[in-house]
């Protein structure tokens, strides 16, 4: 107390501008910058397997850095650069079409529909999805008969399955849909008139395209390929299910290093070398992307005089063509566009949905693998999955506690004089608490299945993604807010971290919190608290929490980093004028006008964390088994139909749960057109 | 008296062990088998419940010792390897214990797991393949068994006990055992295959660009040792170039994948010649039939003239949250009914002793016996793995030939 009295003259205090980003700076340094050291460290080492942390420093030296220098690595990491470049080209190919008909050609109701059936594959198990093409590509599959009959293909059936081939297609698949948003976000904020004025100006259609188009959107394009070409580059779980020898990733290559040859020091080199590989990859792209305009406008003069040429030719057959008498109304107000690229549009989401179709088909499979089909629909494995009266005694409670919360609203309609909002909410709690009784937080649940893993499984995945996306809202919310309206001199350094979060591959993240955690468990309070657990939740819920959370975070950063720098500043000036304190400022402005990219952030970070198996698998402990983690570890032998079933119900309970989630919105009053809009942060 | 019984039972088959090497034979020599008859009679009657002779039980001195536990019982296993009912239901009903089973790839996977978490990894039982367990000693990952605990025990054959990794079964009890061959369509190659040096040249010639190989260096390597008459834990340099040499220059551009459990893909069709353990390629029969194939078409082939034997082996790692529980499951799955329910399902033989009158009493319709049993005379050809320096050696191989082979 005397201490702050004796400072004297009272000076108001002024918060650093780094304040809001704070929690974040601890975060990340306590969580990626401390433990990640720890692995750039290994590198430096020698292979000791007989140690706990196979690694022995009593020699540090540059052996691993010139292990790596050979072959292998540049031949693995030519041919990973290769799939991720193309792959990420043909997403722009593919996605920019469906982007431009979302956001200039279709009705408001279907671009809701195209947006929503971008964004709803991403939530069913990304595992179960890879794997889920191995049915259509399979040489002794259905597809691959019917084309065999067709004459289409040899007689050997469709030779794509453990090649290349199918690494890009799936690759392709699974990324597609961060491509599509952030290109129709960009699209969609080009002014029409822009384009309205290159037409009237007697630009042609591809000229406007390229010429106002394709510029505007630029920055659409760069977060669409930030977004998939990095984590294409250090993904590992597509070459492993469906590569074969051809289609091997770096990321494999390294989580082989670490897990398989328990070579810590050679892995730890190839990480690092693969994130200067990957930085260096991008900067080539950004120089080309600088460079390409301005080629462009050397060539403007040539191209100007081709434009006016054809316009003066144009010009000539129109006086031509007005010297005769024409029919009036030969001319159409159609888009002879429009319908091809519906088509396509069509064409993109059936893409999008042929293996979740795939998916719910083959879990209604009578065989003992999830891929093989057996020619006839049976509900076996539900049967073997499910207990019957568990299952219908599970939902009559939760029956019966949605009813008895919606009647106790229409007795206090009818009786009492609350307000409609507050009322609004008794559904909602009714359907939490239904949730609730019905065991989702302790053991209860587990009387539902003959096979509770599989239930474990569900359980754990939700509750993992769920508690990892209120932290990465959290700590993305303050951080991105700090990074809009508080810049200085620790934004670059921020963000650099940000970045190299978004770069990192998976397994160093994953080997780095795996060793980190057990040294963290002798600091009191934190420690207890992953050694422990608290509450219902165990020590590797907690981890889970931590790890997932990084990434998650990262990219809410930046969403909620580009909403705040599209919009100006004056609202929050103007409160401040009008003597606002700022916490309030904060709460009454800058909050409503974040929440879109919230709410969009938090819904792309769920997907992300309930997809998450290369972290996981390694920090989970026995009582906190995701359903990635638990699927990939089946990936590696047989895949039971019963997997196809639990992704089912994952991929259901998901929906209803974003159904809760915009219930919960519409009352708070957020458009689904803003939070769309936001999704994708460019 | 169960104290003694306990260490004859034990100590047997280690002194025979000097005899017979590290190679196990099916069929123990009489001396052996009498003992430990014997020796379980002694204990079976003191401890068994005795009154259990309902259907289905097994003739023969068995002890069927269950022990009761309570609270949750974690498992980290390889990837299906337990009958659903016996880690589901039954193990709730019988034992009264709930279990939760996840699953890992490979033993480095599970190393590198008990490892990182020091001792908080939450499992109760692992399962690592033999050679692996010397070093999870070393690196205090295992705890010893509390052998009062595991009285059924005495339910292995002789010579699935006392293992060159863990003589005195301190540590470890053979869960099953299995063996490495080779699986091919017969219809896409002109000759019939039957040893490795067949394989090799029909993944040259017919195969090439068709072949999958298990995903595991030692094995990979080991295919041109035993074709080449190389003992496959030879560290002999020469040999060791050899190898590299074929491999990678020769061989590897032929790979079509490395993939450690084939069965599925041989039913979609992805590879027409592969390596495969005897348990999956055995289930491959299974999904060829699925997949609409004809299963006559494909032939299964025990590596030759040697090939491995590996050996999973149930632990309970340090730090485990249950140890009760997880001893109560061990002994459980060690009782001959439960031990052939759970073969019946993997299909990996499961080291009861006199296993020919169980099958035969308890699992008569099972089929392709000969890919789960093996004769003396094939036992004798399968070599256990050591694990020693030249393991980084391998995988260096391996990992040239894997980017030779996506080159």
């Amino acid at each position: 107390m005397n201490a702050s009295t004796a400072i004297g003259p009272r000076r108001r205090w002024r918060s650093p501008r780094y304040l809001l980003a704070l929690p974040s700076i601890v975060w990340y340094a306590t969580f990626f910058a401390l433990p990640i050291a720890f692995v750039v460290a290994y590198s430096f080492g020698v292979k000791d397997s007989s140690r706990r942390i196979p690694v022995d420093f009593s020699a540090p030296s540059w052996a691993s850095y010139s292990a790596v220098f050979d072959e292998t690595f540049f031949v693995t990491f030519r041919g990973t650069l290769r799939i991720a470049v193309l792959a990420t080209a043909i997403c722009v190919l593919i996605g920019l079409p469906v982007a431009y008909y979302a956001a200039f050609k279709a009705s408001e109701k279907w671009r809701a529909v195209i947006l929503a059936a971008v964004v709803v594959p991403s939530f069913t198990s990304f595992l179960i999805r890879t794997v889920a093409w191995r049915i259509p590509l399979a040489p002794n599959g259905t597809l691959s008969k019917w084309l065999i009959d067709l004459g289409a293909v040899g007689e050997d059936g469709i030779q794509i399955l453990a090649t290349p081939t199918a690494v890009q297609i799936a690759i392709v698949y699974n990324y597609l849909g961060f491509m599509i948003l952030p290109l129709f976000v960009a699209l969609d904020r080009i002014d029409v008139r822009m384009r309205e004025a290159s037409k009237d100006l007697g630009a042609g259609r591809v000229a406007t395209f390229f010429g106002v188009t394709v510029p505007l959107a630029g920055p659409g394009i760069a977060a669409g390929v930030l977004l998939t070409f990095i984590p294409m580059c250090g993904d590992y779980v597509v070459a492993v299910v469906l590569g074969g020898a051809k289609g091997n990733m770096i990321g494999a290559m390294i989580a082989s290093q670490f897990s398989g040859a328990q070579n810590w020091p050679l892995g730890a080199a190839m990480a690092v070398l693969m994130i200067v590989a990957v930085l260096l990859s991008l900067v080539v792209g950004a120089l080309a992307v600088w460079v390409v305009p301005r080629l462009a406008r050397l060539a403007t003069p040539v191209s100007e005089r081709v434009r006016r040429a054809i316009a003066d030719r144009a010009r000539r057959e129109a006086e031509v063509r007005r010297a005769r008498p024409a029919p009036t109304a030969a001319r159409t107000t159609g888009d002879p566009l429009g319908p091809w690229l519906a088509g396509w549009t069509a064409l993109v989401l059936l893409f999008l949905f042929v293996p979740i179709l795939l998916v719910i088909l083959h879990s209604f499979n009578a065989t003992t693998s999830f891929t093989i089909w057996s020619g006839r629909v049976s509900t076996k494995w539900w049967g073997e999955l499910f207990d019957g009266p568990g299952v219908v005694a599970l939902l009559v409670r939760g029956a019966l506690i949605v009813a008895a919360a919606l009647l106790v609203r229409r007795v206090l309609v009818r009786r009492t004089q609350m307000p409609a909002r507050a009322l609004g909410w008794l559904g909602i709690v009714g359907f939490v608490l239904a949730v609730v009784v019905n065991g989702a937080l302790t053991e209860w649940f587990r009387t539902v299945f003959d096979f509770p893993s599989v239930g474990d499984a569900i359980r754990n995945s939700f509750m993992a993604a769920t508690g990892a996306t209120v932290l990465a809202v959290m700590l993305g919310g303050t951080s991105g807010v700090a990074l809009a309206r508080r810049p200085g001199v620790w934004t670059k350094p921020f963000m650099l971290v940000v970045f190299l979060i978004l770069v990192t591959p998976e397994i160093m993240d994953a080997i780095a919190l795996a060793t980190w955690f057990p040294r963290l468990s002798e600091v009191p309070v934190v420690g207890y608290v992953f050694a422990n657990g608290w509450g219902p939740f165990n020590g590797g819920m907690n981890k889970l929490w931590v790890g997932q959370s990084l990434y998650a975070s990262a990219v809410v950063t930046l969403i909620v980093r580009a909403r705040l720098s599209g919009l100006d500043e004056s609202l929050e000036e103007a409160a401040a004028d009008l003597g606002a304190p700022p916490a309030r400022a904060f709460r009454q402005i800058t909050l409503p006008l974040v929440a879109p990219a919230l709410v969009a952030g938090g819904l792309l970070s769920f997907a992300l964390c309930l997809d998450n198996a290369v972290i996981s698998t390694l920090i989970s402990e026995a009582g906190s088994t995701t359903f990635p983690v638990a699927l990939l570890g089946a990936t590696k032998s047989t895949i039971k139909p019963f997997w196809g079933v639990g992704a089912v119900m994952l991929f259901v309970i998901t929906l209803a749960a974003l159904w809760f989630v915009a219930r919960v919105l519409r009352r708070s009053g957020d458009s689904a057109g803003q939070i769309a809009a936001t999704l994708a942060g460019s | 008296m169960a104290r003694t019984t306990k260490q004859l039972r034990i100590l047997a088959p280690h002194s025979f062990r000097e005899h017979l090497s590290r190679r196990a034979f099916l069929r123990a020599g009489t001396a052996t088998a009498g003992l430990v008859v014997v020796a379980a009679a002694g204990g079976g009657s003191d401890d068994s419940s005795g009154g259990e002779s309902g259907g289905g039980e097994a003739s023969g001195d068995y002890s069927r010792v269950i022990n009761t536990a309570t609270g949750t019982l974690a498992m980290y296993t390889w990837g299906d390897y337990n009958d659903p009912e016996l880690v589901g239901a039954l193990a709730e009903s019988e034992l009264g214990v709930s279990m939760k089973v996840d699953y890992y790839a490979s033993n480095e996977d599970l190393i590198t797991k008990l490892a990182t978490s020091g001792g908080a990894s939450g499992f109760d039982i692992v399962v690592p393949t033999g050679p692996y367990i010397p070093q999870m000693i070393e690196k205090g990952l295992l705890q010893k068994f509390d052998k009062s605990l595991i009285p059924n025990m005495s339910n292995v054959d002789a010579n699935y006990l006392g293992q060159a990794w863990d003589p005195g079964n301190e540590y470890s009890v053979c869960k099953n055992w299995g063996t490495t061959g080779y699986f091919y369509d017969s219809t896409k190659f002109s000759k019939e295959l039957a040893t490795w040096q067949d394989f090799l040249d029909a993944c040259m010639g017919e195969g090439s660009g068709n072949c999958s190989m298990l995903d595991t260096a030692p094995n990979m390597c080991g295919v041109w040792f035993w074709a080449n008459g190389y003992s496959w834990n030879t560290e002999d340099p020469a040999a060791l170039d050899a190898c590299e040499t074929f491999l990678v220059d020769d061989f590897a551009q032929h790979v079509k994948a490395f993939d450690s459990y084939p069965s599925t893909a041989f039913a979609e069709g992805a590879y027409s010649i592969g390596m495969a353990w005897n348990g999956d390629a055995r289930q491959a029969y299974t999904r060829i039939a699925d997949a609409g194939g004809n299963p006559d078409d494909w032939k299964w082939v025990l590596g030759a003239p040697a090939t491995e034997l590996w050996m999973d082996n149930y632990c309970i790692p340090v730090g485990a949250p249950n140890p009760e529980a997880a001893h109560a499951w061990i002994n459980w799955d060690l009782v001959p009914e439960i031990s052939i329910k759970d073969l019946s399902y993997h299909g990996y033989h499961t080291g009861m002793k006199d296993m020919p009158t169980l099958i035969s009493e308890l699992a008569p319709d099972l089929e392709r016996g000969d890919m789960i049993f093996f004769g003396d005379d094939q036992v004798k050809t399968m070599e256990t793995q050591v694990i020693t320096p030249t393991l980084d050696r391998l995988i260096d191989i391996f990992n040239k030939m894997k980017a030779k082979a996506g080159a």
